[in-house]
Order: C-alpha cells, then sequence, then structure tokens
C-alpha cells in the first residue's frame, strides 16, 4: 500500500464499534452483501428508493473517496499478483469472475467477509463461524495454490 | 430518513476504516492470506472481539435501538450446506481477487479502475442468485417497507 497503514489495535476496533453502532441505532446487522442486495432488488424493480443497507453500501463507496481525497490518490497501484503476471486483457476477465464468484457465495451463504465474519461471529452465530472459517480456509489454499503455480 | 443517515454514516466510517487499515490493496490480503504478514487477523480478530463485546453489553443492558426504537436482539443461525457451499464459492473469488464486498466499494471510491470489474462480477452474481432464490441473509430489517423478497430462516425475535 502506499499510504501509511492504521495500526491495527485502532483499525480493528474501529471496525467493530461500526457493527456496535449499527445494532444501537437500528438494531441493524452490518453487511455490505445486503447493501448489494438492497441495491440491486431495487434497481431490478426501477426503484432508486434504497433502505439503510443500500445507504450504508453507499457510505462504503464514499469513505474509499474521502480516504483517496484526503491521503492523496488511491492506496495502489496495478492490480497486486494479477498483474504482476498477467495482462491487462487477461485481469479484466478474471477480475469480473470473482466478483461473480463473490457475490453469488456471499448471497449463498447469507454474508461476507462483514455479515458473516463480523457480525454474525460478534453475535455468535453458528453459521458465521462455519461461513468464516470455511472462506478463510478456501482464500488461504486458492493463494498458496495460484503462488505455487505462478 | 434517519435510519437511511444512519446507514450512510456508518458505511463512511467502515469504508473510511477498511481503506486505512489497507483492506483496499490487493497487496495487503494475499501478504495475509499466504501468513506473510499477521495484520489482516490481529485486525479481524480485534473487531470480532470489540463487536462481540460490545453487542452482548447492548443486549444485557435491554436497550432499545436509539433510532428504530426496538429492541436490541437477534437470532443465531443454524449451520445449513449453504453456509459452507457459499463461503466456499466466496473464498475462491475471494482468494483470486483478493478483495470481498467491503473492499471493492473503497476501491471504486478510491477510483481504482480495477474495482469497476469486481463490482460488475458482484453485481451480476448478486442478481444471478435473486433471480433463482429466496433472501438468505439473517438482516433485521429496520426499515418500514416490507423485505422485497421473502426471508428464509430466523427473522429476529
Amino acid at each position: 500500500m502506499l499510504h501509511p497503514q492504521l495500526p491495527w489495535y485502532l483499525a480493528g476496533p474501529a471496525l467493530g464499534l461500526c457493527v456496535v453502532a449499527c445494532r444501537l441505532l437500528l438494531n441493524g446487522r452490518l453487511g455490505v452483501t445486503g447493501g448489494y442486495s438492497e441495491l440491486v432488488s431495487k434497481l431490478r424493480d426501477g426503484n432508486a428508493s434504497f433502505d439503510w443497507r443500500g445507504w450504508l453500501l453507499i457510505g462504503v463507496l464514499l469513505g474509499g473517496t474521502l480516504f483517496a481525497v484526503i491521503a492523496g490518490g488511491p492506496d495502489f497501484r496495478g492490480y497486486g499478483w494479477l498483474t504482476d503476471n498477467f495482462g491487462d486483457a487477461v485481469v479484466a476477465p478474471i477480475l469480473v469472475v470473482a466478483g461473480v464468484l463473490i457475490g453469488y457465495g456471499a448471497k449463498l451463504a447469507g454474508g461476507c467477509t462483514s455479515g458473516n465474519g463480523l457480525s454474525g461471529n460478534a453475535m455468535l452465530s453458528p453459521a458465521a463461524f462455519a461461513a468464516t472459517g470455511t472462506f478463510f480456509a478456501t482464500a488461504i489454499a486458492v493463494s498458496f495454490v495460484t503462488e505455487a503455480l505462478v | 430518513m434517519a435510519t437511511r443517515l444512519a446507514g450512510l454514516g456508518i458505511g463512511i466510517a467502515f469504508g473510511v476504516v477498511l481503506s486505512w487499515s489497507g483492506m483496499t490493496s490487493p497487496e495487503v490480503i494475499r501478504e495475509a492470506l499466504l501468513f506473510e504478514e499477521a495484520y489482516l487477523f490481529l485486525f479481524f480478530g480485534s473487531a470480532v472481539l470489540v463487536s462481540t463485546v460490545g453487542l452482548a453489553l447492548l443486549r444485557r443492558a435491554g436497550t432499545r435501538a436509539l433510532i428504530t426504537g426496538a429492541p436490541v436482539t437477534w437470532a443465531k443461525e443454524r449451520v445449513e450446506r449453504r453456509h459452507i457451499y457459499g463461503s466456499l464459492v466466496f473464498g475462491l473469488g475471494w482468494g483470486i481477487s483478493d478483495a470481498c464486498p467491503g473492499p471493492i466499494m473503497t476501491q471504486v471510491g478510491q477510483g481504482i479502475v480495477w474495482g469497476l470489474f469486481l463490482l460488475a462480477g458482484v453485481l451480476i452474481g448478486v442478481y444471478a442468485f435473486q433471480r433463482g432464490n429466496e433472501e438468505t441473509e439473517p438482516a433485521w430489517e429496520p426499515s418500514a417497507e416490507p423485505p422485497s423478497a421473502t426471508r428464509a430462516g430466523s427473522a429476529a425475535a
């Protein structure tokens, strides 16, 4: 990354407090995938009147923008191991396919790294424990396999 | 209106923290998943710890949500096959791209063009899922509007 990284012992608790704030204000389960769900289902109906989950997603985007403006630009160039090993014309479709897997998989699992990984674990939900163990193990395995291959 | 503003505000804080912690950067995620850096695990672990303690305290105190007035409570979900299969598919996408749904949004917000390809994929994936399935997320819905799809499993108490 190009900008200084906030120490984990500040960043982690700050992220956790977002989950707590969502309960304290709304009794809501903070999950970014829920925002995409809301966005897609409303847009399918030709309606742009998003509920709080849709606005949460828009907020995450604006949070990225705010950071980039203050820090003086985006946090990285290229795209990690993909652009280190493949041309742009190959990386683009790989990212689209990865995005489809992320979106479909998160919906099937009822949450992503935030909905299951953060909020679900904080709710002590057995489904979230299983989901978190599975997606971490899978992503770690994929990383080691691709590292060995390229 | 107030629920939407709250969602927006929490989202902005979430996006700033995801960016400042480096979670937007595929190199940072890759180094963690290859066990070269401990940051992500310490970050994630401390986030889960703080949120677990925070939620337990709110529920134990019998708090009512400040905006919606709903009692702060939730239902735990049983493990079903879809949690495992879905997380396998999700983990595959995450491991390939070193990005998950929050950081994809912060990539786009930071002006990273590659994030648009991921975003397009996620929207296609969510759309494909919604075409053939009922709602899966156990999100308690503090909006006055009825849910747009039937919610499976555990609705909140």
